[in-house]
Formats: C-alpha cells, sequence, structure tokens
C-alpha cells in the first residue's frame, strides 16, 4: 500500500500530537470483603452442616468488631481468659478493617476518634493502655497532623469542611445562631458520649422529628448551613438530615468540646486500634467462622459456629443487633433498626494528583459531590516526601432508601463505581486518572446503624439494651449511633455484665 | 533570485557561527574558564570547517541534492547541540568528549557548506562575482549573528531553544533548496517533505525545549543557570555569575558561594566549639557538603552521618568539580557516612547518638517540611543525644520572619531544652538566626577550629544579643497536629515580599 503524500502529513501531524498527549493509565480494582453472601446464607435460612465437635466454655463473644474486641479487652483486664470470639470474616475489625500494600497501610472504613471527652472513661483508659495517652497528655504523632480539612468549593480549597467561602451576612449569622444553639444544648448535658450518662426524656420530643425539620422549624434555610448539616449527618449516619432525628443531628454538634485538637488517627485508620487490640486479646479470636445458630437451653447456650458447637453460659452478641433474629432461636424480628448503606474504596497512587490553592489534607471534601469525599493514609506518616499514597473514599448511599441503594450496590459492576469515583475526584484533581493505578471497592449493605426518627428513644432498643439473662447485646447500633466510642462503651459494659453474670465480677 | 540565494548564504552563515558560541557558551557555563573554552571551541570548529572544505572535493556529482541533505542533517544537529551537551553534563561523566565530537562534526558539516553551494551556482556568475558574493554575504551573516546572539537570543531564547531556533532556520534554507535549484534535483517532492518532517521535529523540540532542562525558569534567576536537574525529591538548579555559584532547591536559595561560610561556620561551631569531646556527629539535611565541611575541622571527630534525602543532590556534590571545591571534598572523607533517607523516619528507626546534631532543613514553607521543626521532632532528636551533647538549628531569618524564628525557639524548648537562640548577617540571606538546643548549660567556647574566615571569640556576645527589631516574641510552639509555624512564616515572608 502506497502512502500518499497528504497521508504521510497527517500521520506526522497525528504522531506529534500522539507525543504530548499522555495517555491515562489502566487502573486495575475489584470488589473486596464482601460479606453480604454470608449475611444471605442466613437470610435465606441455608442448611448448614452438622457440628462435628462439641467446646464447653463459659462464654462466647460473637463478632470481632470494635465492639467485640472491647468486650475481650475487658475481660482479659478482669483476668478472665475462659472465652472465644467468633468472627464471620477473615479478617476482624469490622468497621475498623484496614488494608496494606506496597504504599502503606489504610483504613476501610472508620478512620478517627475524637479526642476522648471526660465521659469517655473507658476509651481514655484504652488509650492510655496503648501508649497513645500518657501523662495527661495526647501523643502527637496519633493526633492528626496539620492541615486537617480542606472543602472542595466554588471551584478552589478552603480550609475546614465548614463553608467559609463567599457567606452572606444572612449565612454567618445563621451559623452563628446554630453555634449558639448546640452551645447550650452541650451545657445541658444531655449529649454526651457515650451517649447512655446523659440520654435524658427531657430531650425525648427531639427524638421524634427529624433534623431537617427541626432546623427549618428554628429558621435555618441558610443553604451552605443545610449543606453543612446535610453532609454531617451522611458522614456520621449515612443518611440525610430528613432521615435523621434531630436528637442525633443535634448530638452530633453538641457532643464533643468544639476546641479539642485532635482527632487520634493513624494511617490505617481505626485499624490501628484493631491491631494493637488483636495483639492482645488475638488469641481468643476465631476467625472465619461464621454463627449460624443460637439456641438457649435451660442453663446454657448453644452456639454453632462452622463444624463446631460451642457450649457456654453467658453469650455477648456483638456482632450487628439485625442479624440476631436470623440467628438466635425464638428471637421476634426487629422494627427499629435501620441500616445505612456504605461504598468505600482505596485508591493507590503511584503519583500525587495536583491540588491547586490549597495543601493536601488529611480529610478532604467536596461540596457538591454525593460522596464525601477522600482521607489520605500518608498524612499522618513522619515522612516529609511523599511520591505515592492511598486514598481512602467514603460514600454513604444517602439518597433514596436503603433498600433500593443495597439492591444498586449488588447490581452495579466495578467499572460502574470506579468511573463514578474518579469522575467525582475529578472535580478537584484532574489528572486523577493519571495517579491512579488500583481502586479497591469495598460494598456494605448495612454499613452503620442509622439514627432515623424514633431510633434514639426506641423502647425495642431499650429493651435489648437491658436484656438479661446471660445474653447480652454489645453492638454500638443498640446506642443507635456508630461511632468508635459507642462501640467500645458497649462492649465493655456487656463484658462486665457478663462477668457478673458468672460470677466473676470482683 | 539572486538576492534570495544569497540572503541563504547570509542565514547559512549566521546559523554556523551560531551553533559555534552556543558550544562555546554552554562549555563555559558549565565548566567554567571561558577563555579556555571559547578559544578551543573556536579552534576545533574552524579546524573542522577545513576538513570540511577539504571533503568537498570528494563530491562530485548531485551537488544539489547533497548540500539540501547537508543543510538538514546541520539543522538536526546543531538545532539540538545545546540541549545535547546540557543532557550530556546531566547524565554522562564525558561533557568534554561530547562537546568537541559535537563541535567537529558541526564544524565539517559546516565546511562542506560554502564551497558546495560555490560550485552548485558556478555557472551562473562569473568565478569571481561568485567569491565575492558569496564571502561578503557570509561574513555579513557573521556580524549578524554575533550581535543577535548576546543582545537576543540569549536573554529571550536562552541556550537550549536558541539552538533549535537556528535548526529551524538552517532546514527552512534546505527547503528554500529544493526551490532554488528544482533544476538540478532528481525528486524535489521527497525532499522536500524531508524538510518538512525536520522543521516539525525541530520545533517540537522548541515547544517541549522547556521540560529537556529547566531552562524555562532562566528569567527567575539572576545568573546564568549551568546545572538544572529534576530529581525525585527535588528541583535543583545552580547558577553562576564571575565567582558567584549559587544552589537553588526548589527555587530557594541555599547558599552563594561568596558568603555561605558565614552561614555554615555560624552553624556548626558556636555549638561544636562547645562541646567537651565531640566524637560523633549528624547532619540532618544539608547534602551540600558545606556543614560537613566545617566539622571535619574538629581532629576528634571520629564519625560524621549525614542524611539527606536526596541520593541525586550527595552525589552532585560529591562529583561536581565546581562543588567539590566548595565543599572540600567533604563527602569523601572517609569518616563521612551519607545516608539517604527521610531524616525524620530515619531518626524515628535509629538507636545511634551522637554529640552534636545539626540540623540544616530548608525553612517550614509547607506543612511536609513543618514536620521538622516540631515538638515531636525535637523530642525525638533528643533520644539520639549523648549526656553532653547539644544540637543547632537553622531557624530562618529572625529579622524579615521574627514571628516564625522565636516560635521555632519556642518549640524547642516546649521539647524539653534549654534554648540559646543567636544570629548572624549573611549578605546574600540577610540576618540569620540559630536556636542551640541543650539539656545543660551552655557556655561560648573558649576556642575555635583554625581557619575561620568570619567567626571570632569576640564576636560571639553580639551574636547571642537580639536587638529591639529582632527581640523576642513571644510565640506557641509548633505542633504536628497545629502547625503554627508554617502559617506564621507563609505570612511573614509574604509580607516582605510584597
Amino acid at each position: 500500500m502506497k502512502t500518499t503524500r497528504r497521508e504521510f502529513c497527517a500521520l506526522g501531524a497525528a504522531a506529534l500530537v500522539g507525543l504530548s498527549v499522555k495517555s491515562g493509565r489502566p487502573i486495575a480494582g475489584e470488589f473486596v470483603n464482601d460479606s453480604f453472601q454470608l449475611g444471605h446464607l442466613l437470610r435465606d435460612h441455608a442448611h448448614f452442616p452438622a457440628a462435628r465437635q462439641i467446646v464447653r466454655i463459659p462464654l462466647v463473644i460473637v463478632g470481632g468488631g470494635m465492639a467485640g474486641l472491647s468486650a475481650a479487652w475487658r475481660l482479659q483486664k478482669r483476668g478472665f481468659s475462659d472465652f472465644v470470639l467468633l468472627e464471620m470474616n477473615q479478617q476482624p475489625g469490622g468497621n475498623s478493617r484496614w488494608g496494606e500494600n506496597h504504599v502503606t497501610r489504610y483504613p476501610w472504613a472508620a478512620h478517627y476518634v475524637p479526642v476522648p471527652g471526660k465521659h469517655a472513661e473507658y476509651v481514655r483508659e484504652l488509650f492510655t493502655d496503648l501508649g497513645v495517652f500518657q501523662d495527661g497528655k495526647w501523643d502527637e504523632r496519633y493526633l492528626c497532623f496539620d492541615p486537617q480539612e480542606r472543602l472542595f468549593l466554588h471551584g478552589r480549597w478552603q480550609e475546614g469542611i465548614e463553608p467559609q467561602a463567599d457567606l452572606t451576612v444572612a449565612d454567618r449569622d445563621q451559623f452563628r445562631r446554630f453555634a449558639d444553639l448546640t452551645h447550650s444544648f452541650r451545657a445541658s448535658g444531655g449529649f454526651t458520649i457515650p451517649l447512655e450518662i446523659g440520654l435524658s426524656s427531657r430531650h425525648a420530643a427531639l427524638d421524634r422529628m427529624s433534623f431537617a425539620d427541626w432546623l427549618s422549624k428554628n429558621g435555618f434555610d441558610s443553604k451552605p448551613l443545610l449543606w453543612y448539616m446535610n453532609y454531617a449527618c451522611r458522614d456520621d449516619y449515612g443518611a440525610l438530615a430528613a432521615d435523621t432525628s434531630a436528637w442525633a443531628g443535634i448530638h452530633y454538634f453538641s457532643s464533643r468540646e468544639p476546641e479539642e485538637k485532635g482527632p487520634l488517627t493513624w494511617p490505617e485508620g481505626n485499624g490501628w486500634v484493631a491491631r494493637q487490640l488483636l495483639a492482645r486479646v488475638g488469641k481468643f479470636v476465631r476467625a472465619d467462622q461464621m454463627v449460624h445458630l443460637i439456641q438457649r437451653d435451660r442453663v446454657s447456650f448453644r452456639v454453632d459456629a462452622g463444624d463446631t458447637e460451642y457450649r457456654c453460659s453467658c453469650v455477648i452478641f456483638a456482632a450487628p443487633t439485625f442479624l440476631a433474629p436470623y440467628l438466635i432461636d425464638g428471637m421476634p424480628h426487629l422494627r427499629d433498626f435501620q441500616y445505612s448503606p456504605w461504598l468505600t474504596a482505596n485508591l493507590t497512587l503511584e503519583s500525587i494528583p495536583e491540588s491547586h490553592g490549597l495543601q493536601p489534607a488529611w480529610d478532604n471534601v467536596f461540596m457538591d459531590s454525593p460522596a464525601l469525599g477522600y482521607v489520605d493514609a500518608m498524612h499522618q506518616s513522619l515522612r516529609t516526601f511523599a511520591d505515592r499514597t492511598v486514598w481512602t473514599f467514603y460514600w454513604a448511599l444517602a439518597e433514596g432508601t436503603p433498600a433500593a441503594n443495597r439492591q444498586m450496590l449488588l447490581q452495579k459492576d466495578w467499572s460502574y463505581w470506579k468511573e463514578a469515583i474518579l469522575t467525582d475526584l475529578e472535580r478537584a484533581h484532574k489528572d486523577i486518572r493519571k495517579c491512579v493505578s488500583r481502586i479497591d471497592v469495598m460494598r456494605m449493605g448495612h454499613a452503620m446503624v442509622r439514627p432515623a426518627v424514633g431510633t434514639i428513644f426506641s423502647p425495642e432498643r431499650h429493651a435489648l439494651k437491658k436484656s438479661e439473662d446471660r445474653l447480652y447485646f454489645a453492638n454500638s447500633d443498640l446506642s443507635g449511633i456508630s461511632i468508635f466510642e459507642e462501640a467500645q462503651f458497649r462492649g465493655v459494659t456487656a463484658a462486665d455484665r457478663a462477668l457478673h453474670a458468672l460470677g466473676r465480677s470482683s | 533570485m539572486a538576492v534570495l540565494l544569497f540572503i541563504s548564504v547570509l542565514l547559512i552563515a549566521a546559523c554556523g557561527l551560531i551553533y559555534e558560541l552556543i558550544a562555546g557558551t554552554v562549555a563555559s557555563y558549565l565548566v567554567g574558564d571561558s577563555v579556555f573554552q571559547f578559544s578551543t571551541v573556536i579552534g576545533s570548529y574552524l579546524f573542522a570547517m577545513g576538513i570540511g572544505s577539504f571533503l568537498s572535493r570528494f563530491i562530485r556529482r548531485g551537488l544539489a541534492y547533497r548540500f539540501v541533505w547537508i543543510e538538514l542533517v546541520v539543522a538536526l544537529v546543531g538545532g539540538f547541540s545545546s540541549g545535547l551537551l546540557f543532557l550530556a553534563f546531566a547524565f554522562t561523566q564525558g561533557f568534554q568528549v561530547f562537546l568537541y565530537f559535537i563541535v567537529i562534526v558541526l564544524g565539517i558539516l559546516v565546511g562542506l557548506e560554502i564551497p558546495l553551494l560555490m560550485r552548485i551556482i558556478r555557472d551562473r556568475y562569473h568565478f569571481h562575482e561568485v567569491v565575492s558574493h558569496i564571502l561578503t554575504f557570509d561574513y555579513i551573516g557573521a556580524l549578524f549573528a554575533s550581535i543577535l546572539f548576546p543582545v537576543v537570543l540569549v536573554p529571550y531564547l536562552g541556550l537550549v531553544r536558541s539552538a533549535l531556533f537556528f535548526g529551524i532556520v538552517n532546514a527552512a534554507v534546505a527547503l528554500w533548496g529544493t526551490f532554488l535549484f528544482k533544476g538540478q534535483l532528481p525528486s524535489p517532492r521527497r525532499l522536500q517533505v524531508m524538510c518538512a518532517i525536520v522543521m516539525a521535529v525541530l520545533i517540537a523540540g522548541l515547544v517541549n525545549g522547556k521540560r529537556i532542562t529547566g531552562l524555562a525558569e532562566d528569567n527567575i534567576y539572576a545568573d546564568e543557570i549551568i546545572f538544572s536537574r529534576d530529581t525525585h525529591y527535588q528541583h535543583i538548579v545552580l547558577t553562576k555569575w564571575k565567582d558567584d555559584l549559587r544552589l537553588f532547591l526548589n527555587s530557594h536559595l541555599q547558599f552563594s558561594s561568596r558568603d555561605e561560610y558565614r552561614y555554615h561556620e555560624a552553624l556548626v561551631h558556636p555549638g561544636l566549639s562547645a562541646v567537651p569531646v565531640p566524637r560523633h556527629v549528624l547532619v540532618l539535611g544539608g547534602g551540600d557538603g558545606l556543614a560537613v565541611r566545617e566539622v571535619l575541622r574538629y581532629p576528634q571527630v571520629e564519625s560524621v552521618t549525614l542524611v539527606d534525602l536526596d541520593p541525586e543532590m550527595t552525589h552532585l556534590f560529591s562529583t561536581h568539580p565546581f562543588l567539590t571545591a566548595l565543599n572540600q571534598k567533604s563527602f569523601l572523607s572517609p569518616k563521612v557516612h551519607i545516608i539517604n533517607a527521610d531524616a525524620f523516619l530515619w531518626l524515628d528507626s535509629s538507636q545511634d547518638v551522637f554529640d552534636f546534631i545539626v540540623v540544616d532543613f530548608p525553612d517550614p514553607t509547607n506543612y511536609s517540611l513543618g514536620k521538622l521543626y516540631t515538638t515531636v521532632f525535637y523530642s525525638t532528636l533528643s533520644h539520639h543525644l549523648s549526656r553532653q551533647g547539644m544540637f543547632v538549628v537553622q531557624s530562618t531569618s529572625p529579622m524579615f520572619a521574627r514571628k516564625s524564628f522565636w516560635c521555632i525557639a519556642e518549640t524547642v524548648k516546649q521539647a524539653g531544652f534549654k534554648t540559646y537562640p543567636y544570629h548572624v548577617y549573611v549578605p546574600s540571606f540577610g540576618e540569620w538566626g540559630y536556636v542551640l538546643g541543650s539539656q545543660h548549660d551552655y557556655a561560648p567556647p573558649s576556642s575555635l577550629p583554625q581557619g575561620m574566615r568570619f567567626l571570632t571569640l569576640a564576636g560571639f556576645p553580639g551574636m547571642f544579643e537580639f536587638p529591639p527589631d529582632m527581640a523576642p516574641v513571644t510565640m506557641p510552639a509548633n505542633h504536628l497536629n497545629d502547625q503554627v509555624l508554617v502559617r506564621t512564616y507563609d505570612r511573614e515572608w509574604r509580607e516582605i515580599s510584597h
């Protein structure tokens, strides 16, 4: 075939253009840590093989997330070691699971713990044990390095997540008025962490309306303020303000000291705490052991997991409570437990994307995004030079019903989420596709409990919290709020009650 | 027709001279000793032109065709000569060999041009006219080039792009030749396509030329850039003007060879001379080897460990003749151990103990560098100090960044040290400050090593005295989770630059 001159010139021009256009790198990745298949086995009453051995042990903890691990930590500290912890997944940690690659460790879900206030006595005790809190001071290596947060709005970055740029006088007034209101709620002592300590019927009315209604009733209509309120609810509860109890919305803002210099964080997020706990109580943990039956006899429990039947006198149920009716023989189904579906992704970046205007922060949020932004795993490294990193991308599927979003999580393939994530990040990082080499996606149908209207003061929840008779519920969803401190509080108190029942409390 | 022909002669001549000037200039910038460089470059170039003229006799047929081809080769070799010379300097050890190779190749090719051209057009004019016209335009071209080079090309285009620009001119002459000598060419079309390709390559080079050597920044540096490289970690630029050699990292001046001894004597000796028996010394940062040079003045020092992030930086200062002359080959001393690592991570994992530590990091211009000026950093440092040990921190200017300076002092203090801040005047920096940190009381030394060019014992009291415009201000310490210093520093230096 003879090339004409015109074709030749066109080829040459194309070659020249081609030289200057960098091609995007191929991006690998997959769905990881899927656990809904196991959950669906329970839901669909699948047949499980009969046990091949019987183990007699005084206490079984079901669930190796933060609540279960905290219960184990408490038991061990009180000198009790006749127990096992059964974890359904291969990797314990629950929402504090972490990953590791050639660049760094990174979180899969929970990635920080606010500096605990005076009520969070067990959290302070734990951090004292772990050397994070020493001689009345927090080890600064574990306090989130500066700069903590930035927000991308109107095409540029600003420091902090609370919108500051281009606010009208009215907007500023509303932010100020909201701050005053949260201050007085804080001063009332009714909004504490753990929430059990301050919980008071004085504020029960707030649990009967949505946070959005409460905001509107109090004359808050500033767009930036409402965005911020919704962001807070999506971030902590996976729900919009309209789907969140006003009590929970207020708790978010009123339960913490505003001037704290935190939070505590680690490259692998709360995975660091999980790792430290596992180093201490890992010997009690049986991973990859899905409990499929809990049956109460007259004086004992039968707990079936894998090929083992455990015979115990006490059970701490630290797995998500919505699973309990599928496992516990005779337990009625629950009405007041709603959960938010989430998606997290870890992006491996072989180079650092451009970030015009402001230096990269730990938590990076985009104002007009349905997702929650990303956290940089290398931020908490002591190194001064990082040319690669891992970003954990958070996405609470808050718009629409949880059921529909769970359906979507199951239906859409990996490429769909990859594209959605990259498109979202392109708002601020035009060159993101050139930097990313891998995107692993974790789908969680029931990522966290949702404090919907009526959740906090739900009588059903109250009954489960008080449950006696050697079966103790310990998941943070009992609080109605899925945070580290609640999980730890529930785990520790369940351990104490179990020890009491076993006659071991001294 | 005739005028256009002779303008091509003028352009060819200009191109030839430009390549020669560029080679001479690049060599003087990079290697120094401009008299030697220019003499040898011009000499070998002229000699090579003679070889070219001689060789022209062996070209018997297809004169016009070969002339066009020679023009194209000159266009490519000459056009990329400057960029290739810079790259050869940066990436090979054989710069001189490459320099004379390029000069001789170009000289031969340029030497071929005029004799061939004379023979091509000899049928059109009388012989005496041909010689007269061609030589006249040849010399006019030389004048044109020699004025254009210093006045327009170097200041506005820089060396790399000047060469590329004249490469394009050469290729244009070749293209023009295909029209002028149409009758004498077997396949002018094909040659024209070749000309277009060569021009396209050169234009692409011109557009991307900035990236090749980073000379795009020519205008932000006052002096000539003699070295420029993007390493994995930073952008290193060396500039030279007469005897003043300057190092810039990411566009920030690190030293000027005219007064760096003031900075480095003041950095090292007030502390190190006061340590009773300094055996082991650690230098953090300081990849230029200048602080190490000062440390090596103490015969009792048995080992110097230098931790610097960038291996290319320490390699450059171990090998480049200008730079090893400046640091007196300090990196080649058997006492010196170079570790290329992230200083904070290294400190955090090392168990080594030192009698004196020099902390010589770039100023806290961003949050990453700011980590090296935090309470956690200095308390980590304290695990590496011997009982009598002491350390010094370069602490920016107490004059221009007064709050930043006192913030660093406060940070060292809150990390559990007694602090002894002092300052000196370094002309290229202005007033500069240091903070000595120690677990015990500090008394200025009673003697200094031989050969001080700046420090005197009598000058010590003044160094520790801060006049009112630099006097202490109350500042909070700089913490990892609250980098007051980075924000303060940014504000203070921005105020100065406005």
